[in-house]
């Protein structure tokens, strides 16, 4: 073999091999490659042989981990070598060294293209190998139609016809652009015809890859695979070499069935009823035996008929057979027939009907899940997962609880979320959930995502029974020695409010409670002690009559930690303190806590995102999707206490309430929404008015001119939408007019350009409805939650909501359901990714019907570019410099804009701040223009760094030449033509049409005060 | 789709790396000491598939065979079926045993370019192009009369296995 002569070579990897450690093999290779590296530089004393060896040495040296970063041009060289083994070398040792994208490829572009269409095979087949490892664009426009000859040509071997065939699978899956498949249909069919069983798989792989883009040209090949899958079944005219432990070619065979799989149906009766006696021969013809290889091949050929069987959607009867022989293999002793066994029974929970005769086999799942190999194990696990409902879930959920303890570390997470949402989803009664989730705490508290215990805390505030029935519970744990953190946490939360509907049991008196607590304070970490404090005051309150050794403890606990280092424990230990010596004060601001809107499951939501998209949806998924839109209704409550996302910091009122109540997102601080209950708590439980976002959407004046909002959030944007109705008329939004009959309630375009600042408030409003936003964005992602309010008495149907995401941004919108009940409001998350800058928007196609009314709407969703922005301050030198970097278009561009709104320049560095672009104040000396920066959040780059500079013009502030510079030609332009529909977008005149969006760059007069201004920065 | 193809040993030294999408280095070696950190806390008698999704992200598989001092390892995504793939291990090290009477970790070591030919024999550019060990046989012998033809051949004596392995 080609190193077999080569000595150097040997020795080279034995010295390696006696390396007695990394550091030694790294002085040997770096050695090494010095030697490779000289001698290539004196290419003329090289001899192909020389050569040939060197470049195996670098293959091996690149196999060990170390990056080869030249001899690539004589590797590639090597392919044009006369000589078989330099020729064989050269390719081999490219296909692993180089990718696509690599220029040297080019150079042998033209000398692979001779090995291809040459008469040498064995060049033929060395070139056709490596084109089809790269498979490179530049391949594929070159060589795919000599390739295709090649597969089609009678004159060539099958040696070379299949690799032909697997080289233009692997050309046309990377570039199906370039491939031209047009009338493969009569080809690929001709090509089924082929006897010799090599040829035939290759074939049959092209067959799989051109199906799975576009099945319904091929039809005429799904007779022909039936007819191939019969003749390999029936064992026909099967040659030995193609016979694999008794089997003829299983691969054959699976991959036959899989091409069968991308065809929706089988519809001509003949072909359907010879596939079906093929199936039944597989499915019962198949017996596990001693031999592995054996097994391993028989069962390759089985899994995959039952994959067909399941596609196919088999009549009740043959489905039970397969059901029933899964039954048998998740009992088997050969672990990967179980492994596989009990994967496909999951995927066969897809399949209706068939639920209940998995059921039967629950109790040889769940010993499963004690199986020795954690791959069966993990199997098990997502077979409960998906086959559990409220008839089993009480079984399979205190089996899981059970096999906790003995679980693995790495599946302990997994395990205790997918207990808890099981729990939560078909608990038979709250009780049972509640223990269900403390016992999680006791068993794996430090699995236990916040999530789960803020659930449970939602649960038991809204369900006034099962509050007694949890503090006892809970008190009981914290009586045992040893208690997790978690547990702390939830029980001082659960204590504080509802210890004193337990004052009457024995040991539960206010000041066996807090002693009980306060043992745990010292063993507990800084983030659990605000809820220990919070407890205390609770507990406090609650004793009645006052107790006044109780009150001189607790005081001196807020005393102590009045000088907290904490802030947080800091505030909480001032404000109770002080709340608590206004005496009966305190009873109205740290009264119980309101009920918690219904609201999806955060846990639930976070199955449903990690489960990624692939191609294959498991069971899980779907059956976690039925679910969530009967979680989503929320039928009347009192008025909300928390929000789904945290209204901005900044309105902290003085008081604080307990209150870790954010199970939206665990990111987000306690803060705002403690904020908003003690607020809310002051009101009396008001009947649900007409506008029932003012619940959820709290203090954000939804009512009052956006204007006003505006104000009172960014302090700063003055009237800035005050005229803005009219001219605003042409962009209103139905974007696309119906004959509506419901009118909107306020300017929906008004409502759009307000959002576009804010991130909460009403989106759209008619009669009937109401559609709030709530918006969370971190960088490229933005979490937005849509409350559909449904205003009336009557239920509204038909509800459909669709998102039309522009080209730049991934929106994915959860179920909405189709009915929303009288008077409910429903929450939709909706998950948005920006790609790329762009102005575009996404738009949400919204339609109901009310009694006879049928409503559509097309609303612009304000996600726009502002949204993807952060305010960054940069430092003076680093402006400069980046500045002057990016010099001139299309990565600087500058334009003068006339049409401006005149304002202030201090309001117009306002405006800015509130799309998220900071003002830097004396960067400019010119106290007339304005320099500030931000950065943009896509997935595709990392956060981009913007500059702008505006100069205006203190004689005409109706003008100004704004610079604007990025890295990032296309978010250069789209930043500035956004800045720029802003800045126009706001008319001095409510009857003035808006200008055109886009204007030509005028020449500058000389005597421009911006020209003058011009060289200043650039 | 078949995405790589690895055979290492039991103490996590790389014998061979294939992968059929391009890598650079690092993620390689990242990849390959991911697979070795399961494989090897992996009992015996277990099942011969292990969760790739954690290594090689989302619609990966993995399945292995161990044999004396190497695993064999395939990466492939859900258009293949796991057993198959894993007969076509078989088939590999059916092939190797074959080729070098006997296989053993150092035939692999010393003769890694041969392994690179059988193995471009087998698979192609991720696709299975021959599943039969006698007609993988037959062309990697064309081959080796074509470097006959302008080589001396010395085979590496199997004496060489009395070296340490490492």
């Amino acid at each position: 073999m080609s190193m077999h002569g080569m000595r150097g070579l040997s020795v080279f990897i034995s010295e390696i091999r006696n390396c007695q450690n990394k550091e030694q093999e790294r002085l040997r290779i770096d050695k090494e490659l010095g030697n490779v590296r000289n001698r290539f530089k004196n290419e003329k004393g090289l001899t192909p042989y020389e050569k040939k060896k060197y470049v195996w040495k670098m293959l091996y040296i690149y196999m060990l981990g170390y990056d080869v970063d030249f001899g690539h041009m004589e590797t590639v060289s090597l392919i044009s070598a006369p000589k078989y083994p330099e020729k064989q070398v050269g390719y081999i040792v490219t296909s692993c060294l180089l990718n696509e994208n690599h220029d040297f490829l080019r150079l042998a572009i033209n000398t692979v293209r001779n090995d291809i269409i040459g008469r040498n095979e064995t060049f033929q087949c060395l070139a056709l190998t490596m084109v089809g490892n790269i498979g490179g664009r530049e391949f594929a426009e070159s060589l795919a139609p000599d390739v295709q000859k090649l597969l089609l040509s009678s004159s060539c071997r099958p040696l070379v016809r299949k690799k032909a065939a697997l080289c233009l699978l692997r050309l046309y899956r990377k570039n199906p652009d370039i491939v031209n498949v047009d009338g493969w249909a009569d080809r690929m069919a001709q090509l089924l015809d082929e006897r010799d069983l090599g040829v035939l798989t290759s074939s049959m792989s092209l067959l799989v890859a051109l199906v799975s883009n576009n099945h319904e040209v091929y039809w005429s090949c799904l007779p022909k695979c039936v007819k191939i899958l019969e003749r390999l079944a029936r064992n026909q005219d099967v040659p030995q070499e193609y016979t694999y432990y008794g089997i003829p070619s299983p691969w054959l065979q699976v991959k036959t069935m899989r091409a069968l799989q991308y065809f929706p149906t089988i519809e001509d009766p003949n072909t359907r009823r010879t596939l079906f006696e093929v199936l039944q021969r597989i499915l019962m013809g198949t017996d596990v035996v001693k031999n592995v290889n054996k097994n391993n091949a028989s069962h390759a050929v089985l899994f995959e008929a039952l994959a067909l069987v399941m596609h196919l959607d088999a009549e009740k009867e043959m489905m039970s057979q397969c059901v029933a022989l899964l039954g048998k293999f998740i009992a088997v002793r050969e672990p990967n027939i179980r492994y596989l066994g009990l994967e496909n029974m999951t995927r066969m929970l897809m399949v209706t009907d068939v639920q209940e005769i998995i059921k039967r086999h629950q109790a040889q799942i769940i010993t499963s899940l004690k199986d020795p190999d954690v791959s069966i194990r993990r199997r098990a696990l997502d077979l409960l997962y998906g086959m559990c409902d409220v008839t089993n879930a009480k079984d399979i959920v205190e089996e899981l609880l059970q096999y906790l303890s003995s679980a693995d570390f790495t599946m302990r997470e997994e395990l205790s979320l997918k207990a808890a949402i099981l729990a939560e989803k078909f608990a038979p009664d709250l009780s049972w959930y509640v223990d269900v989730i403390l016992q999680l705490i006791d068993k794996a508290g430090d699995f236990i995502s916040d999530d789960i215990w803020f659930r449970v805390v939602q649960f038991v505030t809204n369900n006034d029974d099962l509050q007694p029935y949890a503090a006892a519970k809970v008190k009981e744990y914290l009586d045992k020695s040893a208690v997790h953190e978690t547990m702390v946490k939830v029980s001082a939360y659960i204590l504080g409010e509802y210890s004193h509907l337990l004052a009457r049991r024995p040991g539960c008196s206010p000041k066996e409670i807090f002693s009980l607590l306060h043992e745990k304070l010292p063993t507990v970490s800084t983030t659990t002690i605000p809820i220990l404090l919070s407890a205390y005051a609770k507990i406090l309150m609650h004793t009645q009559p006052p107790d006044q050794e109780l009150q001189s403890q607790i005081w001196s606990i807020f005393n102590k930690y009045e000088s907290c280092i904490d802030a947080e424990i800091q505030q909480r230990a001032v404000e109770y303190l002080a709340l608590c010596q206004r005496g009966a004060a305190l009873m109205d601001i740290l009264a119980e806590m309101p009920k918690f809107p219904e609201r999806k499951s955060s846990l639930i939501k976070r199955t449903e995102y990690s489960e990624g998209d692939t191609a294959e949806q498991s069971a899980i998924k779907l059956r976690a999707q039925q679910q969530t839109s009967n979680a989503l209704v929320v039928t009347d409550q009192h008025p909300a206490n928390g929000a789904t996302s945290p209204v901005p910091v900044g309105q902290l009122s003085l008081v604080k309430v307990p209150s870790m109540m954010t199970t939206e997102n665990d990111t987000s601080t306690d803060h705002p929404l403690s904020q908003q209950n003690g607020a809310l708590s002051n009101v009396d439980p008001q009947p649900p008015s007409a506008d029932l976002l003012s619940d959820i959407l709290g203090p954000l004046a939804i009512e009052g001119p956006p204007g006003a909002t505006v104000q009172s959030e960014h302090n700063a944007v003055s009237g800035l939408e005050g005229g803005s109705d009219a001219a605003d008329g042409s962009a209103i939004v139905p974007v696309d007019e119906q004959t509506n009959t419901v009118q909107p309630i306020g300017n929906i375009a008004e409502r759009f350009h307000a959002l576009c600042l804010k991130d909460s408030g009403v989106l759209y409003e008619d009669p009937y409805i109401q559609i709030g936003i709530k918006a969370e964005w971190r960088g490229h992602h933005g979490r937005l939650v849509l409350f559909l309010g449904n205003k009336n008495t009557a239920p509204l149907v038909s509800v459909q909501a669709i998102i039309l995401p522009p080209a730049h941004l991934k929106v994915e919108l959860s179920l909405v359901p189709d009915t929303i009940p009288p008077r409910a409001q429903v929450q939709c998350p909706l998950e948005v990714v920006n790609l790329r800058p762009s102005r575009d928007m996404a738009v949400l196609d919204f339609s109901y019907k009310f009694g006879t009314n049928m409503v559509n709407v097309k609303l612009r969703l304000p996600a726009t570019l502002n949204k993807f922005l952060q305010p960054i301050q940069v430092p003076a030198e680093e402006f400069f410099s980046q500045w002057r970097s990016l010099s001139g278009p299309p990565l600087k561009l500058q334009e003068v804009i006339r049409g401006i709104r005149p304002m202030p320049l201090p309001e117009m560095a306002n405006l800015l701040n509130s799309f998220r672009i900071m003002n830097c104040p004396g960067l400019d000396p010119n106290p007339n223009n304005l320099v500030a920066s931000t950065t943009f959040y896509s997935e595709s780059r990392p956060a981009m760094l913007c500059l702008v500079r505006i100069e205006t013009d203190p004689a005409d502030r109706t003008q100004l030449r704004m610079t604007l510079a990025s890295g990032d030609p296309t978010l250069t332009f789209e930043l500035k033509e956004f800045i720029k529909e802003q800045l126009i977008s706001i008319p001095t005149a409510p009857q003035s049409p808006a200008p055109p969006a886009a204007q030509p760059t005028p020449q500058i007069p000389p005597n421009d005060p911006a020209a003058i201004l011009a060289g200043l920065l650039s | 789709m078949i995405k790589a193809v690895m055979v290492m040993n039991t103490q996590g030294k790389t014998r061979l790396a294939k992968f059929y999408e391009y890598l650079p280095v690092e993620k390689q070696q990242e990849l390959l000491r991911g697979v070795f950190a399961v494989l090897c806390s992996r009992a015996e008698n277990v099942s011969n598939f292990i969760d790739a999704e954690s290594i090689f992200g989302p619609d990966s598989r993995l399945v292995y065979k161990h044999f004396a001092t190497l695993y064999f390892v395939f990466v492939f995504d859900s258009s293949e079926n796991e057993l198959a793939v894993l007969d076509l291990i078989q088939v590999f090290v059916e092939t190797l045993d074959r080729c070098f009477k006997n296989v053993c970790e150092l035939d692999v070591v010393f003769n890694y370019s041969k392994v690179h030919t059988i193995l471009d024999e087998m698979i192609f550019g991720g696709q299975v192009v021959e599943t039969s060990s006698s007609e993988i046989m037959k062309a990697v012998e064309e081959i080796s009369k074509l470097e006959a033809a302008s080589n001396a051949i010395t085979l590496i004596p199997k004496s060489a296995s009395g070296w340490r392995s490492r």
